[in-house]
């Protein structure tokens, strides 16, 4: 249980929260509307994703005459095919998301660009794709079916490794310079018991209208970033200030390297799964098996969504929680997910379902309640 | 079966008549200025030839066919326009002077006009336009951009900016540069340079006969057509071919993404290459050849470069794979073993290889057109042109001979001509000296 401990008290009840009043009734209905439509793209997405690669598992290794390769190399190669014809598959459900938000002044971006910039990303996935398939293939060809276990533990290794990296490759951050954010840092990082954590802006300001901040790396490579959209307007500064300390509380309370030992614990009856699912054809040392690996890779994730999101909310609670203990500033909580939901557009109250699949953070009518329990608990 | 396009009937067909390949020093010395007086009549050739390209063009939209005159009057415009271009690239030696010589060492037969499509009449200058470019890629070279300037912004700050000018290809007019030199030094032109600059003629020929209305075939680039009068001689680093011209559409649409793979790993190679090549200069001063390892070694680097190359251009079908083994791939090249290398060749074998690398880097343009013209073929149609694709092999071919050359796994020039097959008799080059018939 070292990965489930929570600084949320036990027992915390939330109160109800009234979303029409909070956040008002025609933010509230536009938001509502406004999501509905992305979940419907997105459920869609999902039915055609999974029928492609459910007919790319089976006509799939059809492919391998396209290849001079040997088998690792005829593996990558169906492993990138099967990506792109995903890319293909996604790239008008994500265009009529694009549309959407466009239509409702969420995001800036032009069609055109939002498939540019979208190379630069899957390049890098095309790049994933084949270390992930040289390491299970090599694994598979040299040790047989007993490849998952060590296979889990190299991709848990990788992982940890790219959460430690990723802050090191990142050349299109700015440092923060708002003096009252950076005094307020210095306060919040003393009281969570952190060292200096560099705090970066990113610029997207030109693409999206959307507030966000987060939190990455481990250890040295620890870093907060916000974006442009959070430090203006609607936002105050006592609301950019909760949000600081929301970001540095996931440092304090080692949520980046609890969300490694997570991946652990699925990774490793994720490799099992995988090593039995692909033995029809002739076990993951076989090119033959990639499509189908594909497929059974997307169904796990799918299935785990609902425990990864569940998770994943865990520990945002417990960022808002420490958030309110260091800023003492339940209000401010308050008005910045109502700020949030402005910019975002996003659903105060989601349907029960979009939470389950889709709910990395808890709902904002939640987070309001909890502002409020926060409140009852600690103020006269 | 499609018809080979080296054995179908070109209405628009190059003619080299010039074996010696003897060049006057002192016309060479000044070619350029001497060409000037020609370079003015052809330009006002050119605009009467437009003029009448733009009757032609009506000419076949109202009856299918062009006039006999004015076919005869714009056929002698492109006749003059490969004489004179001939003569200022260091293809041909005597001064064309201000009419078509009938016998002129470089020349174009043109066959008497037929019925064209008029719907091939009527979009002909858009049809026409790859060709055009590629024509152009392939003679003087295509550049992007103005080279500088300065500007005024909307704040009113004046500053100077700078467009850095990038230029694909210019073969031929490399070719003659390099053509100029030799022929200076020596009194003849090299027959690889001359070969190649009269093929880029004979495709320029084509274009602008296509782009005229002479003809209605499209113009082929097929490196073939230059057999009647280029040869390739036998070279210790040959290109082989048994690769289809089918290609799977999606392959062909994520080609960059699926080559990304093969990328880095050339990169990583290539480092190893570097210290490898400076090991094989080493040895190769010191012991008079290159180690059995070694050329091994760096035989398989250039092997696979030349696989991804293929690939990434999609002038080669199948995904290669990641060792530079022979024959694993549809688009190969054969390298024969280590032999003896001159102590002298090897010692400056960075500077001897200079030329070769300019007229490599300048084929590497062409190169990139053609994978840009295949990558579109092929989506459309599921195949690649083969005159394209031979195109490109050929380019492939000189840029891994100049590799191979740099690299001491042979002390054999790489050869210029685009030409991707021998003739049966397969002539020896001559050896000495080693950068004997250059280019």
């Amino acid at each position: 249980m070292l990965l489930y401990p929570t600084a949320v008290p036990d027992g915390l009840s939330l109160p109800s929260v009234d979303v029409d009043a909070t956040f008002g009734a025609r933010l509230v209905a536009r938001a509502e509307r406004y999501e509905r439509f992305l979940y419907v793209d997105w459920a869609l997405a999902q039915v055609a994703l999974l029928v492609t690669l459910v007919l790319y598992a089976r006509k799939g290794a059809t492919f391998t005459r396209e290849s001079a390769a040997g088998p690792l190399g005829t593996g990558m190669l169906l492993g990138m095919l099967g990506l792109a014809i995903v890319w293909l598959v996604g790239l008008p459900f994500g265009l009529v998301a694009l549309w959407w938000q466009r239509r409702y002044e969420v995001e800036d971006m032009g069609y055109l660009e939002w498939i540019y910039s979208d190379w630069a990303v899957l390049a890098a996935e095309f790049l994933a794709i084949c270390v992930a398939l040289v390491i299970v293939m090599g694994l598979a060809r040299r040790l047989g079916e007993r490849w998952w276990l060590p296979g889990a533990a190299v991709f848990v290794a990788i992982g940890a490794l790219f959460t430690f990296a990723t802050p090191y490759l990142d050349f299109t951050t700015r440092p923060l310079e708002d003096k009252a954010l950076l005094a307020a840092q210095t306060r919040y990082e003393r009281d969570l018991g952190l060292p200096d954590v560099p705090v970066r802006v990113e610029d997207v300001s030109d693409d999206t209208e959307q507030a966000n901040a987060y939190a990455y790396g481990i250890g040295p490579s620890r870093r907060v970033v916000f974006w442009d959209t959070m430090l203006r307007d609607p936002f105050t500064e006592s609301e950019q200030k909760v949000v600081l300390a929301h970001e540095l509380s996931h440092h304090s309370q080692d949520h980046l390297p609890e969300g490694i030992g997570w991946f652990a614990l699925f990774a490793i009856p994720g490799a099992w799964i995988l090593m039995r699912a692909t033995r029809v054809r002739g076990g993951m040392g076989a090119p033959e098996a990639v499509p189908l690996a594909l497929l059974v890779v997307v169904l796990l994730q799918l299935a785990s969504a609902p425990a990864a999101n569940a998770i994943s909310r865990r520990m945002e609670a417990e960022a808002d929680w420490k958030a309110l203990q260091v800023t003492r500033d339940p209000a401010s909580l308050e008005k910045l997910m109502v700020g949030l939901s402005e910019t975002s557009l996003g659903d105060p109250a989601p349907p029960g379902w979009a939470g389950l699949l889709l709910g990395t953070h808890p709902s904002l009518a939640d987070r309001v309640a909890m502002a409020r329990a926060w409140a009852e608990r600690n103020q006269p | 079966m499609a018809p080979d396009s080296a054995t179908v009937e070109r209405p628009i067909r190059l003619v080299v008549r010039d074996d010696e390949l003897r060049r006057s020093r002192l016309t060479v010395v000044f070619r350029l200025f001497l060409a000037i007086p020609v370079l003015v009549w052809l330009g006002l050739r050119g605009i009467a030839a437009f003029l009448v390209g733009f009757v032609n063009w009506i000419a076949v939209l109202l009856q299918g066919e062009v006039p006999d005159s004015l076919h005869d009057f714009v056929a002698g415009y492109v006749r003059y326009a490969t004489q004179v271009s001939a003569y200022v690239f260091l293809a041909a030696d005597p001064y064309p002077w201000f009419r078509v010589q009938p016998d002129y060492p470089v020349d174009v037969e043109i066959a008497p006009p037929k019925r064209q499509g008029r719907w091939g009449g009527l979009f002909r200058i858009v049809l026409a336009l790859p060709a055009l470019v590629l024509a152009t890629a392939l003679g003087g070279g295509l550049s992007f951009g103005p080279s500088g300037g300065s500007s005024t912004s909307a704040q009113g700050s004046e500053g100077e900016w700078v467009f850095w000018g990038s230029s694909a290809g210019g073969a031929a007019a490399v070719a003659a540069l390099l053509a100029w030199f030799y022929a200076l030094a020596r009194g003849r032109a090299p027959r690889g340079a001359r070969d190649l600059v009269a093929y880029a003629l004979g495709y320029g020929a084509q274009a602008l006969g296509y782009a005229l209305l002479l003809t209605g075939r499209y113009p082929s680039s097929d490196p073939a057509l230059a057999e009647p009068y280029a040869e390739l001689p036998r070279h210790p680093v040959q290109m082989v071919v048994t690769d289809s011209l089918e290609r799977s559409r999606l392959t062909v649409l994520f080609r960059l993404f699926l080559a990304i793979p093969h990328i880095v790993w050339i990169l990583l190679w290539t480092i190893a290459v570097l210290f490898a090549g400076i090991a094989a200069w080493f040895a190769a001063l010191a012991t008079g050849g290159v180690p059995q390892g070694l050329h091994r070694f760096l035989a398989a680097y250039v092997r696979y470069a030349v696989h991804v190359q293929a690939y990434l251009y999609v002038i080669g079908r199948r995904f290669p794979g990641f060792t530079g083994q022979p024959g694993t791939y549809g688009i190969d090249l054969e390298i024969d073993p280590p032999r003896p290398q001159s102590r002298w060749l090897t010692l400056f074998r960075f500077f001897l290889a200079i030329p070769a690398l300019l007229l490599a880097s300048a084929l590497g343009g062409v190169a990139l057109l053609v994978a840009f013209l295949v990558w579109w073929y092929a989506l459309v149609r599921g195949s690649v042109p083969e005159g394209l694709r031979n195109l490109g092999v050929a380019c492939i071919r000189y840029q891994e001979q100049a590799s191979a050359y740099l690299l001491l796994l042979t002390d054999r020039y790489p050869y210029a001509a685009p030409v991707l097959q021998g003739r049966r008799h397969e002539p020896e080059l001559s050896v000495e000296p080693a950068v004997g018939d250059a280019f």
